[in-house]
């Protein structure tokens, strides 16, 4: 049997698996994607324990969130050439693999790596290292002691970087913390990009908000109107936000746009309708981290249906609605909408799923496309989750959470 | 044919207020007429994203009317009729209670018909799916209609007439059947989560309430698991199983009273007098509030009267 591969791509590692059979015995070569990794040969007796166990270490990685490539690699998206923009429709597109960037909690302002390039943090024009990097420009406490540097002003810092050669190649680019005295609204940085929007011809994956706790909570990210940003760089295919508040997305619309994240400790249902009503006819990939009440999450699950119903975003590949306390309510719906028959991956991962929402999913098709289940980060019991291996999905059911029943029960992976 | 600017929510509300909207009157994103009671009427030819008339006097909805989210009639008393091949994905009619029909053809995924106390039937087709439907204390529904397929959720708590479940009715994540005429869930819905009046409970407590026992109850911790299964148990099991203290006894015209006292963890005292009807002989066990000390101020409170002095009853039949 031929070889197989796998990728595991988050925030902080890029690492692949591969696996190749040979009758009685299997070599196994891992590393980080790049390196050529290390290799291992298990001989067993017979060729069918040694296919056994060779399954049960694929089962093992894809349910860590290991992807098949092959499965996963890059259908060239079909990307209408657009005259206006003189955009051609031969770019072949970012690798899927890249659209989920934020895996785990862990991830969370601890960006190593975007689209598959190491990140650097830019901080001045010395910054610019050889190479492939995708950048990143924030700011701290520590940048205002720092002498001849630019006191720590973030505009000052993204125009020397937009006004560099590092610019003109970045396919990917990273904004980061951008207030350090409280919160401060991202307007001014939106608009520094729509102003500077030619000095990121090549613009495909931005990052708007890769910000730790430790920077900003979460619930206090000042976001902005996202749209002047879709419509600077026609050639963005990925744009994921950190932080909802004061965040729209109004007459948004993007020819390329294969992937949207939204992080947020609590989505508002304003802008979930702004989202759902946007014009993204090549959205693969829509992630949105509904989050809680508590923190302006007021988004309920029939403010969901123009997705669940399958008509907003015909391409929809991966719909993650994530870090949720109405996870089970989506569940229960989801099970029966068109959109689980289109898509490969659903992912209600970081919330607040229990028995009863993981009981709605074993009645998901398993005829239809969908391959893969991402529930990590939930409540539901151990007699549970081993129901819900039954299913013919790669699944992620890690991180089992219990309910804290003094302190008001369940709560979703991130909020404040 | 030239294509109308949208007009701006706000904007649209003046002119809507003020009787001055003409069709065709699209308005661009959600339309907030609640809390309007001298709205009688909206204009023909209004589309919208969203629409909340809660509260509002309307007695009908415009034939053409098109909101593509969700349709919000929250406590419209006066609502009658709703335009046929009604197409939302969420309509909330709670409270509307002179309504007592639903649009033919209506097609919607979140219903939401709560305190609906005229409404009697059901369209003869409509979609109603993948969501919710909520019937809580539609009193007067006996039939759920046989196109009801795949629901997420199902309220026919108080629906005491709903003895049954549609043959190929599948509810994937809970069903209230709190006071409702359900006795049994039968497959594909045997499994389903089960609330009591919005408490989760299992299916043992719903449908074999006989199994309950007073020990069970009193090592329950939950105060609202507890008080449904109480509920569940009946008061008359529950009391004679728990060795409730008397605390009281005399006579009235029905013979031996006795006032019961029993402790609940974290809760208010379970406080009851058990009594016999005059004309019936019926035994009775009714639940007082926890600080009644003697069986004629519990039966006082029970006529009304807070002061058990003011209680003289005449005849007691």
């Amino acid at each position: 049997m031929s070889r197989r591969e796998f990728h595991f791509i988050s925030g902080a590692s890029s690492k692949f698996w591969a696996i190749e059979m040979k009758g009685d015995s299997f070599d196994v070569t891992y590393g980080k994607i790049g390196t050529s990794g290390t290799a291992q040969t298990k001989s067993f007796g017979d060729a069918v324990a040694a296919q056994k166990a060779g399954d049960k270490l694929v089962l093992e990685k894809t349910s860590k969130g290991y992807v098949e490539i092959g499965n996963a690699r890059n259908t060239t998206v079909s990307v209408a050439s657009d005259p206006s923009t003189g955009t051609s429709g031969a770019s072949a597109g970012l690798n899927e693999l890249y659209f989920s960037t934020t895996q785990n909690v862990a991830d969370i302002g601890n960006l190593k790596t975007f689209i598959g390039l190491k990140l650097a943090d830019y901080k001045s024009p010395k910054s610019i290292k050889k190479g492939n990097y995708a950048y990143k420009v924030s700011v701290s406490y520590e940048d205002e002691d720092e002498e001849d540097g630019d006191g720590g002003d973030f505009i000052k810092r993204l125009t020397s970087f937009l006004d560099s050669a590092a610019a003109t190649d970045a396919q990917g680019f990273v904004v980061g913390n951008w207030s350090v005295e409280g919160p401060e609204t991202a307007q001014p940085i939106v608009d520094l990009f729509v102003s500077k929007k030619d000095r990121l011809p090549n613009l495909a994956a931005l990052f708007f908000g890769e910000i730790a706790q430790e920077e900003c909570e979460i619930s206090w990210i000042e976001n902005c109107n996202m749209t002047p940003i879709l419509d600077a760089f026609p050639k963005l295919e990925l744009l994921r936000v950190r932080g909802a508040t004061n965040l729209e997305f109004l007459k948004a619309g993007h020819k390329s746009l294969r992937a949207l994240g939204v992080e947020s400790g609590g989505l508002a249902r304003e802008v979930v309708a702004q989202i759902c009503k946007a014009d993204f006819p090549n959205l693969e990939y829509l992630e949105l981290w509904l989050g809680t009440n508590e923190y302006g999450g007021t988004t309920q699950v029939n403010d969901l249906t123009p997705i669940m119903k399958g008509t907003a975003f015909p391409k929809l590949k991966y719909l993650g609605l994530r870090n949720s306390e109405i996870t089970d309510e989506i569940a229960g719906v989801i099970i029966n909408s068109p959109i689980v028959r289109q898509i490969e991956t659903l992912d209600l991962s970081l919330g607040t799923l229990t028995d009863e929402g993981a009981k709605a999913l074993m009645k998901l098709p398993q005829d239809a496309k969908l391959k893969r289940l991402d529930l990590h980060r939930h409540f539901v019991s151990t007699a549970m989750m081993k129901q819900l291996k039954t299913l013919p999905f790669s699944l992620n059911v890690s991180d089992q959470e219990e309910a804290d029943e003094d302190e008001g029960g369940r709560f979703v992976a991130v909020s404040e | 044919m030239v294509k109308l600017e949208p007009c701006d929510p706000k904007r649209a509300k003046e002119l809507i207020l003020n009787g001055k909207a003409r069709a065709p009157f699209p308005v661009d994103g959600s339309l907030d007429l609640s809390n309007q009671p001298t709205l009688r009427k909206l204009p023909a030819g209004l589309s919208c994203f969203e629409l909340n008339l809660t509260g509002s006097s309307i007695e009908e909805l415009p034939d053409d009317i098109r909101v593509e989210s969700s349709l919000i009639l929250r406590n419209c008393e006066n609502l009658k009729k709703l335009p046929d091949g009604l197409t939302v994905t969420t309509l909330d009619l709670q409270g509307c209670n002179s309504l007592d029909r639903l649009p033919e053809g209506l097609d919607v995924w979140f219903l939401n018909l709560r305190g609906c106390v005229a409404l009697s039937h059901f369209p003869k087709s409509a979609a109603i799916r993948h969501g919710s439907l909520a019937l809580g204390g539609c009193s007067m529904v006996a039939n759920l209609p046989a196109y009801l397929k795949k629901l997420s959720t199902l309220d026919i708590s108080e629906c005491r007439n709903i003895c049954e479940l549609p043959a190929d009715l599948e509810v994937g994540l809970w069903i209230d059947v709190g006071g409702s005429g359900i006795s049994e869930l039968a497959p594909p819905n045997h499994e389903v989560g089960i609330r009591w009046r919005s408490v989760a409970i299992d299916h043992r407590i719903a449908f074999k309430p006989e199994t309950i026992t007073a020990k069970e109850v009193l090592s329950q911790k939950n105060t609202e698991l507890r008080r449904v299964l109480i509920e569940r148990m009946g008061n008359e099991r529950f009391v004679s199983q728990a060795n409730a203290k008397v605390i009281d006894r005399d006579q009235d015209a029905g013979g031996k009273r006795e006032l019961l006292r029993l402790p609940l963890e974290n809760d208010e005292d379970f406080v009851c007098l058990s009594c016999n009807c005059p004309s019936t002989s019926r035994h009775y066990l009714l639940r007082v509030p926890p600080a009644m000390e003697t069986c004629r101020q519990a039966a006082a409170w029970m006529a009304g009267f807070d002061d058990p002095s003011k209680y003289k009853p005449i005849l007691e039949t």
